[in-house]
């Protein structure tokens, strides 16, 4: 009996996070831009792998390795925000021709980035002031 | 029962063996660094996913300690290589830079 309800619901979320999965495959192949993209690959990093390895805590049971998989989904829970943020950065950053791709942007945040860490007296800023 | 979770289990796999292929395509594919990264975190994720279905399916518990790093190096990873690819542009963009206050 308690065999049978284990199976149903480990049943019940392996199929959710499977398809939870299959949707974030999909659309990081139906998004045309890559910052679009993050919106679709953070789906697996959070609620997919919560799902899948619930499914799999329920059929393993109270043991050592289902406590190390519920901090394998809490470690993923607080770096893959961290790790969407940089990918982000990165796009913004090294992309010359955002206008096309992103309708909204801002541009002091890119300017920003794109200078950091430059001496300040080669900074690109002043001379294209002194272009215009 | 066991061999009904076994079934269940063993079809999860091919499916997310199914989507790691679909990933590795799309960071071939990408036409853009910030792609391939994105692809190759998702993978990254897959196989954690992966290795723990694997840690039931075998009955071994120490393989969830192999995910928990896989995790980290996977994190490490990301960070390493968005911090790679905006040194190398912004040292080209001074390069550039440097070249136009010679000429």
């Amino acid at each position: 009996m308690i065999d049978t309800i284990r199976l149903i619901a480990s049943l019940l979320l392996t199929g959710a996070g499977l398809f939870c999965l299959l949707s974030a495959v999909v659309g990081v192949y139906r998004f045309r831009y890559a910052l679009s993209r993050i919106h679709a690959a953070a789906l697996i990093d959070t609620v997919g792998i919560c799902l899948m390895l619930l499914g799999v805590i329920v059929a393993t049971g109270f043991t050592v390795a289902s406590a190390k998989m519920l901090v394998v989904i809490g470690f993923l829970w607080l770096t893959s925000p961290v790790s969407s943020h940089l990918i982000g950065r990165l796009e913004v950053t090294i992309n010359d021709e955002l206008d096309k791709d992103a309708a909204v942007m801002d541009r002091a945040y890119v300017e920003h980035e794109k200078e950091a860490e430059l001496p300040i007296e080669t900074a690109a800023p002043t001379d294209k002031e002194e272009d215009a | 029962m066991h061999n009904a979770f076994d079934i269940l289990y063993n079809g999860a796999l091919i499916i997310i063996g199914v989507l790691l292929l679909a990933c590795l395509v799309r960071a071939i594919r990408g036409p853009r660094i910030a792609d391939r990264v994105i692809a190759i975190n998702m993978m990254g994720t897959l196989v954690v996913i992966i290795i723990c279905i694997l840690s039931f399916l075998m009955d071994e518990g120490y393989l969830v300690d192999i995910a928990m790093i896989y995790t980290m190096l996977s994190f490490l990873a990301v960070v390493l290589l968005t911090k790679i690819y905006m040194g190398v542009y912004r040292e080209k963009r001074r390069q550039e830079q440097e070249d136009e206050r010679h000429d």
